[in-house]
């Protein structure tokens, strides 16, 4: 691994944004690298656009990963990666959820909306980075937990090259974080991303 | 969050937490025996931690009803012998001002130290306040951590030093500190908490002629912790020593972005960091300076270090070239980043940066196709619902609205002004002298209006306006996250009558034409009326129903009565509902409710002008 391997996850307040980010540090102390990451509390955690910086190595300064700095970006509402796609380095990757969550200027305006929705894979093609979009609300309804989209994606993550952290390491942190009766479904979830990421490839 | 057994588990570990949570485990780790604090972000999860770990350690700890009660509190425990803390965030830090200006020409005795969280970007905040002015103006100790561990360790340093000089200390935190998640190390440490003995003395009399004597002993306080900063370790200098062509002097979490910044940029230069910036370590500081070429500032938002450190410059004859806010190579708005601060260093030092031209032009490019995506009320939110019924009886133009700092401050109908905390009432009063053809409303949260609103409500009364003060009573303190005040105990109704308001009227928001009713009837009566949403906070009240397993009675729509009109999703902008088609197409569309975020609060199905919502009956 390089020195530092910055990351960022986005999406809307409530869609588990804290979580998978909580899951990632855990296994990467575990493994005895540094962690540092930034979060946003408070007033904009109210359904408003909700992102977390992580930093994961050795020789960690600023909590914030700004433009065209990031490996891997991870979006649970395609609004939202597109927002923050900015983060990530060219050829970096971006794993994206395909949910559509409506902000109110959608639902008073959806001719707006329409456009784009349409257009938001080229959109994201603007970027000089791999675009990867994934049904993650399907695929968490069929592990059994619709909730889980977020996990549907930390599965993902796990099979891109150079990220930092195993598939075991990964779930061995997803059982310590999540609550002991959804341990089994959101293992489901994960391993549905793992196979969504080697179906794509 | 860290797990409360982790937070206050007495052994040496690597903990994953945010910085608040560094900075409650260092006052734990000093011996912090009374804690008193107002919640405001970004510092609230330093009280909560606090306020968790009191009782099983076994010191004091409360939310208080501002913060200026707050640190009155813990200022009387510290000069009765035991380390005493408050935290608030930047603008809680003024409400507390008239009584720190004034205990810092007293002095202290247990250590005190006052943790504030500045908001440079204002994430949550309504200004960008730099609070590192009040080492100037109050002579306020200021010691300034660059990162979450560091703010553990500072905070420890500061209550030493507190106790050594006799002098209240102020920790500077910012949000990329408070809320940046770090794995922290915890050290050991002892409770064995002191005894309180207040020792009776003039010099915790502010009298003026006791005043007029304490100053000079502030200012000669002040100076011997000048005169021993060199040597505290807190200024360091690091970089190549033989370089004299470029200094950087910073502080706080500019710092951290100084050394990715010169990472990014593969140099080295000198740096000074400062770890205490009032007063300034000027010995060091010259040393430094004394034979660079040129001097770069790196802060956030004000130029406090460079305005300083220029005069102390000229002052002694030591004359680099300054770069800094003055400049230009850094705004004096905002937050930096180290992107930002690498650009502004390549301005004086000529360095080439990876150019990020590309990525430029592809955001602009898309830019227009990203929706604003602004906080909402919650779902089965009582504030929008009485906002609601509130804008139907007076319209916006027909009214002036004076809101308050709260979940409130979201209302997108009526609001025309939100100043600071409990700035609502008082407004209201001022308009209610001028503005003749119109009714005036204020509006003010439970914990606001006991933090200082009452003040206001009381001025209000004795003066006989003829306001409308809607009191929205959630009974918590919601917005930074849901913490106990005083409406727990007292009755908000009751207060109002015993100040004499004769109008006072409680109403279920929920109940969409009694809430007309009440807002109607308000208006038919001279001189102040109180009106008192009293009722659970929904997001809160839906966690633990659901938490409990409890059945949350849902509504649906029938798509076939529904006329797609979006008075429920558009107007009243319930996020539990959406359009069945979301794009415009020529099928029928409808309005769907997401039974999983439904709270039943059932107002959608009293506004439907088409009767379409109906209770999901089993």
């Amino acid at each position: 691994m390089k020195e530092v391997y910055q990351m960022i996850v986005c999406g809307v307040g409530g869609q588990g944004i804290l979580t998978i980010t909580d899951i990632i540090t855990i296994a990467a102390l575990k493994k005895d690298f540094r962690v540092l990451g930034s979060e946003v509390h408070g007033m904009a955690q109210k359904g408003g656009s909700v992102v977390t910086n992580l930093k994961i190595g050795k020789n960690l300064h600023s909590p914030t990963t700004p433009t065209g700095t990031c490996e891997v970006l991870i979006g649970l509402e395609q609004n939202e990666t597109l927002r923050y796609i900015q983060h990530i380095k060219p050829k970096g990757k971006v794993i994206s959820s395909k949910v559509v969550l409506f902000p109110i200027s959608w639902k008073k305006d959806r001719k707006t909306a329409k456009l784009a929705r349409e257009k938001i894979e080229e959109n994201l093609r603007k970027f000089d980075v791999d675009v990867l979009m994934i049904d993650a609300e399907k695929l968490a309804i069929d592990a059994g937990l619709a909730i889980a989209q977020n996990i549907v994606l930390l599965g993902a993550l796990s099979q891109i090259e150079g990220f930092p952290l195993t598939v075991d390491e990964l779930r061995d942190a997803l059982q310590n974080r999540v609550p002991t009766k959804y341990i089994e479904s959101n293992l489901n979830a994960f391993d549905k991303g793992i196979e969504a990421m080697n179906t794509s490839a | 969050m860290v797990k409360l057994e982790e937070l206050i588990a007495n052994e040496e570990n690597r903990v994953l937490c945010l910085g608040n949570e560094a900075i409650a485990r260092g006052a734990i780790e000093a011996g912090v025996q009374v804690f008193a604090a107002y919640p405001g972000t970004p510092s609230s999860e330093i009280s909560a931690a606090l306020i968790a770990a009191a009782p099983k350690l076994g010191f004091y700890a409360e939310w208080s009803t501002n913060e200026k009660v707050a640190m009155e509190t813990a200022f009387a425990a510290s000069i009765s012998g035991v380390r005493a803390m408050t935290a608030c965030k930047h603008v809680g830090l003024n409400v507390a001002a008239d009584a720190f200006y004034s205990f810092m020409y007293m002095g202290c005795k247990g250590g005190f130290v006052t943790v504030v969280g500045d908001d440079p970007h204002c994430f949550s905040s309504q200004n960008e306040q730099d609070s590192r002015w009040f080492g100037v103006s109050a002579n306020f100790p200021i010691i300034e951590p660059s990162n979450p561990q560091e703010a553990k360790e500072y905070l420890k340093i500061a209550f030493d030093l507190s106790e050594k000089f006799e002098i209240p200390m102020l920790l500077r935190s910012t949000t990329r500190i408070s809320h940046a998640r770090a794995d922290i190390e915890f050290n050991r440490y002892e409770t064995n908490y002191r005894e309180g003995e207040f020792e009776k003395s003039n010099r915790f009399k502010c009298l003026p002629a006791l005043a007029r004597a304490n100053h000079p002993k502030l200012l000669e306080k002040m100076e011997k912790i000048k005169e021993w900063l060199p040597d505290s370790g807190l200024s360091t200098i690091e970089g190549p020593d033989n370089i004299n062509e470029f200094g950087i002097i910073t502080s706080g979490i500019s710092y951290a972005y100084v050394k990715d910044a010169l990472l990014m940029l593969n140099r080295d230069i000198p740096i000074l960091k400062l770890g205490i910036v009032s007063p300034l370590d000027e010995t060091t500081i010259l040393d430094f300076a004394k034979d660079k070429e040129n001097i770069i500032f790196i802060e956030e938002v004000d130029p406090y270090l460079e305005d300083r450190i220029s005069a102390l410059l000229i002052q002694n004859n030591v004359t680099p070239k300054i770069h800094g806010k003055s400049s230009g190579i850094t705004k004096r708005y905002h937050e930096l980043n180290s992107r930002l601060v690498a650009e502004a260093l390549t301005k004086v030092i000529g360095e080439e940066i990876v150019s990020i031209d590309e990525i430029k032009q592809a955001i602009e490019e898309t830019k227009e196709f990203i929706p604003f995506r602004p906080p909402l009320f919650c779902a089965g939110c009582q504030h929008r619902a009485a906002f609601w019924e509130l804008s139907k009886v007076v319209r916006k133009n027909e009214g002036i609205f004076a809101s308050d700092i709260g979940c409130y401050s979201l209302d997108p109908w009526v609001t025309d002004t939100l100043l600071c905390m409990g700035g609502g009432i008082s407004m209201a009063n001022g308009f209610a002298r001028v503005i003749k053809d119109k009714p005036i409303f204020a509006y003010i949260g439970d914990s606001t209006f006991f933090h200082t609103g009452l003040p206001a409500l009381v001025n209000a009364v004795y003066h006989k306006a003829n306001i409308n003060v809607l009191v929205l009573d959630n009974r918590m303190t919601a917005m930074t996250g849901f913490q106990p005040n005083p409406t727990e105990e007292i009755d908000i109704a009751e207060v109002a009558k015993s100040l004499g308001v004769e109008y006072v009227v409680e109403f279920d928001p929920y109940n969409f034409e009694l809430g007309k009713r009440v807002f109607e009837d308000a208006l038919k009566h001279e001189g102040p009326s109180v009106i008192i949403m009293r009722k659970i906070c929904a997001n809160e009240w839906w966690r633990r129903m659901r938490r409990k397993g409890e059945k949350i009675d849902v509504y649906q729509v029938d798509p076939e009565t529904c006329i797609a009109c979006g008075t429920c999703l558009v107007q009243y902008q319930c996020p539990a509902i959406h359009w069945s088609i979301d794009t415009n197409s020529k099928d029928k569309n409808y309005s769907v409710i997401d039974p999983s975020v439904c709270t039943g609060c059932s107002v959608c199905s009293q506004i439907c002008p088409t009767g379409a919502i109906t209770k999901v009956e089993d």
